[in-house]
């Protein structure tokens, strides 16, 4: 029984390290330890061990069994790490480039308005949107342009022909025409006709001039606009927003001033300077970034607020201004050219 | 407008305030100060005035000289100096620069040997000194100045000359006296205006009607008010130096008296004025009219032009001789033997003046200032000033009378405020006291002072005839503020109260969109609105292009505007592909304008390329893009904007259409219902007529603004089941123009009804597709996995093979299509 025993082991041992494929094993294992396997059938014999012998026969058996199934614990554990290994190539070369495109980019002039917008909203400011085609009213009229004034020529601004039909930009009066914004002030109209003071909105968006194309010209370009109306709003609460801005963009350093200014909507105005000494590009002291004033009692007056309740205050820049001083770009166009090299610096 | 310090000194004594404090009063004072020029002599050290002595020939040189020069005793007494200037004649005066002196491009001047022989520094010429661009030899100084003097004190001071931008509100300010007078309210100092002695009670001759027997005005509402003074025995000749340096200064050059008097008069007063040679007027008459269609007249600038109907002239018996306010004729001009003038000095209507000069595409001083408005009020005054001037540096006297056509314009206006209000406005407190002196200093002057109950005084103020755009109490804060310095507003913490709404729905669309598809991969771009009608030929109807077409485009390549993002997207592609850079994944949101029910309808879009060709090479290549990796983009934007695209109708752009490929693209959607998109492979031949190199798949989706809401709707949770789900594959075999949508359609029909609710039918997903060996000519097969489960145990095979069975035979009997075994 013993030496039977001592067999059963030795083979086991030389048959299982030559195995390499789970049916192999399972046979195998079946072969030793199966109801018909070999070990089984040593076991059946011990029932003709004399009774004194019984338990170191049965010793031996338990330890043959012990050996055995670390045997074939030992061979599956083989198998299945080599399957395993199976699987994997060879080591990667984890210094070879990704060859998945790389990560998207947000276009610069995305960054700065969503930087503003952030900005602005901290201070309660919603942003909407309006019509990039719209009429003479909501451009001009209503902001108190003089009927005369130059900004309407046509030499200045885009129109579109009399024929032309928008059935989603309204009018104001059915004779007037349509146009492409020169401002997002326009947004301010529709916004004060729609709803109720107090309003706090900043409107983003695209508007156009009839210009020639160069260096820091475009026919279109992004202004983004502030607009408060409130009781008892003043210049010194203008001032604040200012200074807040700037100071959240560009840091604590930054400073800000009015000059005084002219524009036909806003009463008093000013043009806005900026000093940040740390931006890219910029060695002058102050730089012009905006415009702003109190708005015009004329304008409360056009869509229908009582001046001598509402006050407000507004503010518009340039995006593309803001966005080149920024980052330190020197030429508009670089904005509508969208090279890959340009459009990957900003992410 | 130019402003010379000199000139302006004449009204307002700056004496002691630098260039550089004046150039900062007048940007805070509203104007942009766009450059100062400094004129005349820099400031020199070590240069002064000496005195030739003696002059030998230079030993070794035959165009040098070697000189003796007395310089003074504080500077050494006699030099010797070499000069090669051909004027260092004995006697002569000159500018002598010492030895340490420094002269303009750091020209040092040092102890020196010239061809062996010592010089102890150097004469110099009016060029070495900057004072004139080109001279011949040494500056000689007249008037025998004294030896040793610094040169500053004998040159011309030179003078300081502002460009500034003058706002359209500030006409009054296109002067010098405007300009004075804004300055000597900043600085506090008094204004002195020109003494004018001319009063027309003094005239004493009489009218020379030979000369000019009428003024008649046919378009008063035009031109309404006109006056005429007569001057004769005028000679006409060089105006006197410090007009000619005024004018010179501010970059007009002199021409005569007559002529640089009018221009200075204009310039001072902001008035334009006129002189006429008083022989030339046909008929001795002046009429102010409307030129009649079609006159003609040759203008100063020797251009011919052509007048309308509705243009003001002034006229003689015969001809026009001035386009009103804008330009004279060439041929009535004053010329160097005129000697009996016509002075006009006239108020014409801005919108006049304003039209002509733009219809003719012709502008000048004059025009400029009628456009922008002149003060009628001044008019006299300014008249008076040109007649002074004129007796004073051309001689001659007033014939009779002026003639003066047109009613007086009153003028009268008042402003109350209270410095209460005007703080209020301003957030911040100026004493009342300095508000009052701020105003008055703009010669606004109170004409009542009454106490309101609660908000301290209340001030009348007449308002100066020149400062129109002054008019309500809102007008003087902004005075105020700009005399107080808005420098000083103080700088505090926004007080606002919190008052956030949400985000216009379209703010968040594009925001979502940018977002999702940098999360991708891709480059946003934003390109022009404005595109040619050549490119957007490809993706509109002729007619629809025609629609998109501006009034008054301003270049034939931004003509139009866009109904898609696809076609500037493919140019940025171009754009890269054609400078070797990199390139694939494109983006971009923004506005296009589409045609809707007749009209156009403005709408918010997004689009996407995938180019095929990268221009990159990768050392592993991943699986390209195709047209479903396209309908995938396309739905996310659409999902974006609350469609879901996978259960919209889509149908297969089927013919050659607009820039996409047949066959290999697909539109969804309706801009008749609000929105619409296209998706798959760009046209090929498209691609080649641009250049572009390789395959775009694209999408294209837009939707009318109003359209995009923020869904509010939270959608409800379904519960799921926690059992296991039972699958049955069932391929179908269909003829092969049915689509996938349709089998899809009537296969979860079925289904549903088999199912009943047993249990429950969880997906029915498409997982193969196929077509050719093994199947019956012109047909396909569809293979679906069913996927079923129920929500309280485990499915027996028993059962969902029943369904199964029963969802094949109605499959069958529903539509004649055949099951593959």
């Amino acid at each position: 029984m013993q030496d039977q025993l001592s067999a059963l082991l030795a083979k086991a041992a030389t048959e299982l390290p030559a195995i390499h494929t789970r049916p192999e094993f399972e046979a195998a294992k079946a072969r030793f330890v199966g109801p018909n396997g070999e070990l089984t059938a040593l076991m059946k014999q011990m029932g003709s061990v004399p009774k004194e012998q019984k338990p170191v026969v049965g010793k031996l058996v338990n330890e043959a069994k012990t050996a055995l199934q670390a045997h074939l614990d030992a061979a599956l554990a083989r198998i299945e790490a080599a399957a395993l290994a199976a699987q994997l190539g060879p080591a990667v070369d984890p210094t070879l480039p990704s060859p998945d495109r790389a990560p998207g980019t947000h276009h610069p002039l995305t960054l700065v308005r969503e930087e503003m917008t952030r900005i602005l909203r901290k201070v309660g400011f919603t942003v909407v949107e309006g019509p990039e085609v719209e009429t003479e009213y909501y451009c001009f009229d209503a902001l108190n342009t003089p009927s005369d004034h130059p900004a309407r020529d046509a030499q200045d601004t885009f129109y579109l022909p009399e024929s032309a039909r928008f059935g989603n930009v309204s009018k104001k009066n059915p004779n007037e025409k349509y146009l492409l914004r020169t401002h997002t002030s326009s947004v301010q109209i529709r916004t004060m006709l729609k709803g109720e003071p107090p309003i706090r909105i900043v409107s983003p968006g695209r508007v156009y001039r009839r210009d020639t194309t160069d260096a820091t010209h475009s026919a279109n370009f992004h202004q983004l606009e502030c607009l408060y109306v409130d009781k008892n709003v003043s210049v010194r609460d203008l001032k604040a927003l200012l200074d807040y801005i700037f100071a959240s963009l560009l840091g604590k350093d930054t400073k800000t001033r009015f000059r005084p200014h002219y524009f036909g909507y806003t009463e008093p105005s000013f043009e806005v300077d900026l000093s940040a000494k740390h931006l890219p590009k910029v060695n002058k002291d102050w730089i012009e970034i905006g415009g702003c004033g109190m708005v015009d009692p004329v304008v409360f007056k056009d869509v229908g607020y009582d001046p001598e309740v509402w006050s407000g205050y507004a503010f518009g820049m340039g995006l593309e201004r803001l966005a080149m001083l920024l980052y330190g770009i020197d030429d508009i166009r670089y904005f509508y050219q969208n090279d890959v090299r340009f459009l990957r610096q900003f992410a | 407008m130019k402003l010379s310090l000199s000139w302006l000194q004449s009204y307002v004594d700056l004496t002691g305030v630098s260039a550089d404090d004046i150039s900062r009063a007048i940007t805070f004072l509203g104007f942009e100060v766009e450059q100062v020029i400094h004129t005349g002599a820099p400031k020199f050290n070590q240069v002064v005035v000496g005195h030739i002595l003696t002059r030998d020939k230079h030993p070794n040189a035959d165009k040098l000289a070697v000189c003796t020069v007395d310089v003074g005793e504080a500077s050494g007494g006699v030099r010797t100096i070499v000069c090669g200037a051909p004027n260092c004649d004995v006697g002569n005066r000159v500018p002598v620069a010492l030895p340490g002196a420094v002269l303009p491009g750091d020209f040092v001047i040092k102890e020196a040997k010239v061809r062996g022989q010592a010089s102890s520094g150097m004469m110099c010429s009016a060029k070495e000194l900057t004072l004139a661009e080109d001279a011949q030899g040494l500056l000689l100084l007249a008037g025998e100045p004294t030896v040793g003097t610094p040169i500053n004190e004998v040159l011309p001071a030179g003078d300081t000359v502002f460009d500034i931008e003058i706002t359209p509100n500030r006409p009054d300010c296109l002067s010098h006296l405007g300009v004075a007078r804004e300055l000597a309210a900043w600085f506090k100092k008094d204004l002195a205006y020109p003494s004018v002695s001319f009063t027309p009670a003094a005239i004493t001759a009489n009218p020379r009607v030979d000369l000019l027997k009428s003024v008649r005005v046919e378009a008063a509402t035009d031109c309404p008010l006109y006056t005429a003074t007569v001057v004769t025995g005028v000679k006409v000749g060089p105006s006197p130096d410090w007009i000619q340096q005024r004018l010179t200064a501010v970059g007009l050059r002199p021409i005569n008296n007559v002529v640089d008097i009018g221009n200075y008069v204009m310039l001072e007063y902001g008035q334009p004025v006129h002189a006429f040679d008083a022989q030339k007027l046909a008929g001795a008459e002046i009429v102010v009219r409307h030129a009649t269609e079609g006159e003609k007249i040759t203008t100063l600038d020797d251009k011919a032009r052509v007048l309308s109907a509705n243009m003001l002239v002034i006229a003689d018996a015969t001809k026009p001789v001035v386009i009103a306010g804008i330009m004279g004729s060439a041929d009535s001009g004053v010329s160097s033997d005129t000697t009996d003038l016509v002075l006009e000095v006239a108020y014409f209507k801005r919108q006049s003046v304003r039209a002509t000069a733009k219809r003719l595409g012709l502008s000048s001083d004059s025009s400029y200032r009628y456009e922008r408005g002149v003060d009628v009020h001044s008019l006299d005054e300014a008249a008076h000033r040109f007649i002074d001037l004129i007796l004073a540096h051309a001689g001659g006297q007033v014939a009779g009378p002026i003639h003066r056509v047109g009613a007086d314009i009153p003028w009268e206006r008042e402003i109350t405020v209270t410095p209460a209000y005007i703080n209020e406005k301003l957030g911040f407190e100026i004493p009342a006291d300095a508000i009052r002196t701020a105003l008055e200093s703009l010669e606004l002057s109170v004409v009542r002072e009454e106490d309101t109950e609660s908000r301290g005084p209340a001030w009348t103020f007449s308002v100066p005839s020149w400062r129109d755009d002054l008019d309500r109490p809102i007008d003087l804060v902004e005075e105020v503020v700009r005399l107080h310095g808005t420098e000083k507003i103080p700088t505090s913490v926004i007080t606002a109260p919190g008052l956030v709404g949400n985000d216009d729905p379209i703010v968040l669309f594009n925001r979502m969109v940018s977002s999702a598809f940098v999360g991708q991969g891709f480059n946003e771009c934003v390109n022009y609105t404005l595109r040619p009608a050549k490119e957007l030929a490809a993706w509109a109807t002729p007619a629809a292009v025609a629609d998109l077409a501006l009034a008054n485009p301003f270049v034939e390549d931004q003509s139009h505007l866009r109904n898609t993002l696809v076609s500037g997207l493919l140019e940025s592609l171009k754009l890269n592909q054609s400078r070797g850079v990199a390139v694939s994944h494109l983006f971009e949101t923004g506005r296009v304008f589409i045609e809707r029910n007749g009209q156009l309808s403005e709408c918010v879009a997004a689009a996407f390329v995938i180019a095929e060709e990268t221009g990159e090479r990768s050392w592993r290549t991943r699986e390209p893009a195709d047209f479903y990796t396209a309908k995938r983009h396309t739905a996310t934007i659409a999902a974006l904007a609350g469609i879901e695209l996978e259960r919209q109708p889509t149908a297969l752009v089927a013919a050659p259409a607009l820039g996409w490929q047949e066959g290999h693209a697909a539109t969804a959607g309706n801009i008749q219902h609000g929105w619409t998109s296209t998706f798959g492979l760009v046209s090929l031949a498209h691609l080649k007529s641009l250049g572009i190199t390789g395959k775009v798949y694209a999408g294209f989706f837009a939707m009318v603004s109003e359209k995009v809401t923020a869904d509010a709707d939270r959608r409800g949770y379904k519960p799921f089941s926690l059992q296991p789900a039972a699958l049955r594959d069932l391929a179908i075999i269909v003829p092969g123009t049915t689509t996938a949508a349709e089998v899809q359609k009537a296969l979860a029909k079925v289904a549903r009804a088999a199912v009943g609710n047993a249990f429950a039918l969880e997906a029915v997903n498409v997982f193969d597709v196929y077509q050719g060996k093994g199947l019956p000519e012109g047909t396909k097969s569809l293979a679906y996995s069913l996927v079923f489960r129920a929500t309280d145990r485990t499915l027996t095979d028993d059962e969902v093979n029943a369904v199964f069975t029963k969802i094949q035979d109605d499959l069958v009997k529903a539509t004649g299509w055949s099951i593959r075994k």
